[in-house]
């Protein structure tokens, strides 16, 4: 029996009917055709599939749709307009962090959840910070250099 | 150079770090069905019923497929297979469905539904009776007179397709001539890809008899004539393309592992409608080609100064239960153990050994990594034995150009010394022994390894590649090559060799790749050889098309065309600079003359050694056996870096990689031939909060074989990253580890043993 919820997907009202049974990833995905949010194990071990859920960073792939009634929920579209890249994407691009690029969407928006919390983390702060988005092609290197440039690109524009 | 030489950004970028990017996950055509695959859940086994009509009888469920209703023809998911070179015969042993299973997750049955939810349960409707089979899960049991053969065989019991020789004068003589000799038996770990996206493929059979494959294969064209052998379809009513971008290959996608290509192709040949396969990671992990685990024996032979006079060197490598490039794997850790020292006395045996495990392929490193961590921890032993510093010793023995070696393609270039020296300055390598913790319960250690690699498969396997480069009316061009971007950066790259011999921005040439309908063939992604052997068809087409455009030029302005040259986009006299049109200009004026420019390239390209220096630093926890890897120091010969950038992040990945293989990585087996570590959870990945601080350091050299100088790259980061390691928990530990992971219980383990000796 479908139910119908509502929420704020990148800034816009949602209203529409979703499964019992369905994940928000299936939601972001088959339904709604974000395809920026990956599918890399469907378990929550990877971390591909990251959104930010009222401020926090979390696998669509465990959180039922019907769970974000009421909630603000970003997902990488939400991040850049298409003449404006995030700090943080262009910070990727220019510190060479993207390789294949499957993990990608995902790492930025763990990585938004905590420079929207902690404007000038360290680089401690950063490694846990992604922690649980795996990236088997950059060794992490530049993309922890890419958050560290962004955060400071962000802090000084405030 | 104006534009190889600098990190520009990639041209790819933009659409992975929006979310734009489109990889096989992300679309689906109308009417798509979904493939699901049901697997053996034993290790070895005889099918001897099979009943799938109360699948059939779902509703949602369009086809259901096994043995007995699928071309019977045999093939190698490999692409080299299916590709070897004159005089050496292909293993073709895999079928798209067999009536002998013979691993847990081999492909039984396949269903096609209007949803994956339907798939699944379709997939536990399928009755099959088995009729179990004695399974057998290590190497050297599997060739023993008791175990049951896996597959026919030629040259020995279980032993897929020749064993490898290489012999380089009498090795005995070079032992009689050794004061000093050092040997070990290595066993070595099952590593796997773990590639972000999983194997899969969206097949579209259309009523024209057109055949199209979505496909995450980093070989196209292979992939391609394999589906063609398979299904009786003319190679050019085959199209397989990337859907452009691809998440990860590492080896893993050279083909068509796990066979998610021709089981949703036989779906759709079966229903007529387009059918999508996505692994899941747990079949992906199960049933897609791993990492060779296996053991490699050396044995090394000196005088009292420090000369190598003598290497044996021996591997037996785990196939698993299908071929694929089990019998190139052990060839190339045979002949690039050989090539890194100067021995005149040298020989290796090798071969692979099935079992009732995942198939063993291809994997970055191809065998080099398996016998790189057994070479230098034994050149690290001589280096004890002899009382000779391990840096010097290695210094003393490495190859240098012009000398002899085993590979069938001389040494042109190394800069090996110089990563040494250069990797030993940054890592603090006189330290060594002396670097102190203030914790008494923890203890520090520096190790190195060096190794060699290939820039290429030429002359291993058929080789050759092909570009075009079609000029635009505006000025603007396409550079049309069959190798896919998997995420190294060639989409970028290749663009960046075509501007530098057009004399044009980087900008204007757009790359087209991956897809067997818009470029001639090009063997693929693969043995670090994509910008390397592309690069060279690349330079060639490019090298073509300015001919063209400057013969044109010189008749039009009446000049001798070796005065000529377009320079910044400008078509200019060499000498006195002088402006004699905008080439975008000429360009359109050539097309209103009915006249179109094009080049093309199709070489054959050699092969040339990349050369390694790894320096690791690493922390042994003296109470729970942990090691901790603090800093690798990774100085690399590239040849020419043409986008550093690029380069210091295949050798970063690739570090990683070696680490994790050192350290946490490892496929476990249970006593039934279950896979312990099957995902991400209990596969111990190395994530950013446990990797070291990695330094890459680029040493350029000029290779005369490569083009502009450039040589591999993509794989050797991984390659001297454990011997490194083992060598600098040695260091610190005193303690010889023959097996890896060096994880956390083997190494407590080794460590309560000492001290129960002491």
């Amino acid at each position: 029996m479908k139910r119908r919820i509502t929420f704020i997907l990148n800034g816009e009202k949602m209203d529409i009917e979703v499964s019992p049974g369905q994940m928000l990833i299936s939601l972001i995905k088959d339904d709604l055709h974000l395809h920026g949010t990956k599918k890399g194990c469907a378990r929550g071990e990877c971390g591909a599939c990251t959104v930010i859920i009222d401020g926090k960073a979390v696998n669509s792939c465990l959180i039922p749709a019907l769970k974000v009634q009421g909630s603000i929920v970003e997902t990488i579209e939400g991040l850049s307009t298409p003449t404006r890249l995030h700090p943080l994407q262009q910070s990727f691009i220019e510190n060479g962090a993207v390789q294949c690029g499957y993990c990608i969407p995902g790492t930025i928006m763990s990585a938004k959840a905590l420079l929207d919390k902690k404007p000038c983390p360290t680089v401690a702060e950063v490694k846990m910070g992604i922690a649980g988005n795996i990236c088997r092609c950059t060794g992490y290197v530049k993309i922890e250099k890419a958050i560290l440039e962004a955060a400071q690109i962000i802090s000084n524009s405030i | 150079m104006k534009i190889v030489g600098r990190s520009v950004e990639r041209t790819d970028a933009v659409a992975k770090v929006t979310g734009a990017g489109m990889f096989i996950t992300d679309f689906s055509l109308p009417g798509m069905l979904f493939g699901k695959t049901l697997r053996s859940p034993h290790s070895h086994a005889r099918i001897v019923n099979i009943d799938s009509t109360k699948a059939l009888a779902l509703p949602g469920v369009k086809a259901v497929l096994t043995h007995e209703n699928t071309p019977r023809k045999r093939f190698n998911t490999s692409a080299t297979m299916t590709f070897t070179v004159p005089n050496t015969k292909p293993v073709l042993d895999q079928r798209i469905f067999d009536d002998h299973v013979r691993y847990v997750g081999d492909e039984v049955a396949a269903v096609a539904a209007v949803s994956e939810e339907i798939a699944e349960q379709a997939l536990k409707l399928i009755q099959v009776d088995y009729e179990l089979l004695p399974a057998v899960y290590d190497p050297l049991l599997a060739m023993e007179s008791a175990a049951l053969p896996i597959h026919p065989c030629r040259e020995g019991k279980n032993i897929p397709g020749n064993i490898v020789r290489i012999l380089y004068n009498d090795i005995d003589k070079g032992f009689e001539k050794s004061d000093v000799i050092v040997e070990g038996t290595f066993k070595l770990p099952v590593q796997k890809q773990a590639q972000l996206e999983t194997q899969a493929a969206l097949a579209n059979a259309d009523a024209n008899g057109n055949l199209t494959v979505w496909s995450t294969t980093q070989t196209p064209h292979p992939t391609k004539i394999i589906l063609s052998a398979v299904f009786g379809i003319a190679n050019s009513k085959i199209r397989v393309l990337n859907p452009p971008y691809v998440g990860g290959g590492f080896g893993v996608r050279i083909g068509c592992s796990a066979k998610a290509e021709p089981i949703a192709a036989a779906l759709s040949l079966a229903t007529r409608k387009p059918v999508k396969i996505v692994y899941s990671r747990e079949e992906d992990f199960i049933a897609s080609d791993t990492r060779h685990g296996g053991y490699v024996f050396v044995r090394l032979g000196a005088a009292r100064d420090g000369t190598f006079q003598a290497l044996e060197l021996k591997g037996i490598l785990n196939a698993g239960a299908y071929c694929s490039f089990s019998v190139e794997t052990p060839g190339v850790l045979g002949a690039m153990g050989l090539a890194v020292y100067c021995i005149p006395h040298a020989n290796y045996y090798g071969h692979s050994v099935y079992t009732n495990t995942t198939p063993a392929g291809a994997f970055r490193g191809f065998g080099n990594t398996q016998a790189m961590s057994a070479i230098e921890s034994a050149v690290d032993m001589m280096a004890a034995k002899l009382g000779i510093d391990a840096l010097e010793l290695r210094l003393k023995n490495i190859i240098k150009v012009g000398d002899p070696w085993c590979l069938p393609y001389p040494c042109q270039s190394t800069g090996l010394a110089e990563c040494i020296k250069e990797g030993a300055k940054r890592i603090g390598w006189e330290e060594r022994g002396k670097r102190i913790t203030n914790d008494p319960h923890k203890r520090r250690g520096i190790g190195m390894g060096v190794s060699t690699h290939v820039s290429n498969s030429w002359p291993f396997c058929v080789d050759y590649d092909n570009a075009i480069i079609t000029m635009q009316q505006d000025g603007s061009m396409q550079l049309a090559v069959g190798v896919p971007e998997i995420g190294c950066g060639s989409a970028t790259t290749l663009a960046q060799l075509a501007a530098e011999i057009l004399g044009v921005s980087f900008k204007r040439i757009s790359v087209v790749q991956g897809d067997t309908a818009a470029t001639p063939f090009d063997i693929g992604s693969h043995a670090s050889r994509t910008l390397y052997a592309a690069g060279t068809a690349v330079l060639a087409a490019a090298q073509q098309l300015k001919r063209e455009i400057l013969q044109y030029a010189a008749e039009e302005y009446h000049i001798s065309v070796e005065k000529l040259d377009i320079i910044d986009g400008v078509i200019k006299d060499i000498k006195s600079e002088g402006v004699f049109v905008e080439l975008n200009e000429f360009v359109w004026q050539a097309h209103l003359r009915n006249r179109q420019f094009i080049g093309i390239g199709q070489t054959v390209p050699g092969n040339a050694p990349p050369w390694q220096a790894h320096f690791a630093e690493i922390e042994v926890d003296l109470t729970t056996g942990k090691i901790d890897v603090l800093k690798i120091v990774a100085a690399h010969d590239v040849g020419k870096a043409v986008n550093p950038q690029i380069v210091e992040g295949q050798i970063e990945g690739g570090v990683l990689m070696g680490v994790g293989y050192a350290t946490t990585e490892e496929i476990r087996y249970d006593t039934k031939g279950r896979q312990q570590s099957y995902n991400y959870h209990n596969y111990m990945l190395p994530t950013a909060a446990d990797r070291p601080e990695i330094e890459a350091v680029i040493i350029e050299t000029c290779d005369p074989s490569g083009p502009l100088g450039a040589k591999g790259v993509g794989e050797t980061g991984t390659t001297p990253t454990p011997a490194a390691i083992m060598n600098a928990v040695y260091d610190a530990l005193g303690i010889r580890f023959m097996e890896l992971p060096l994880n956390q219980e083997r190494v407590y383990r080794a460590i309560k043993r000492l001290e129960e000796r002491v």
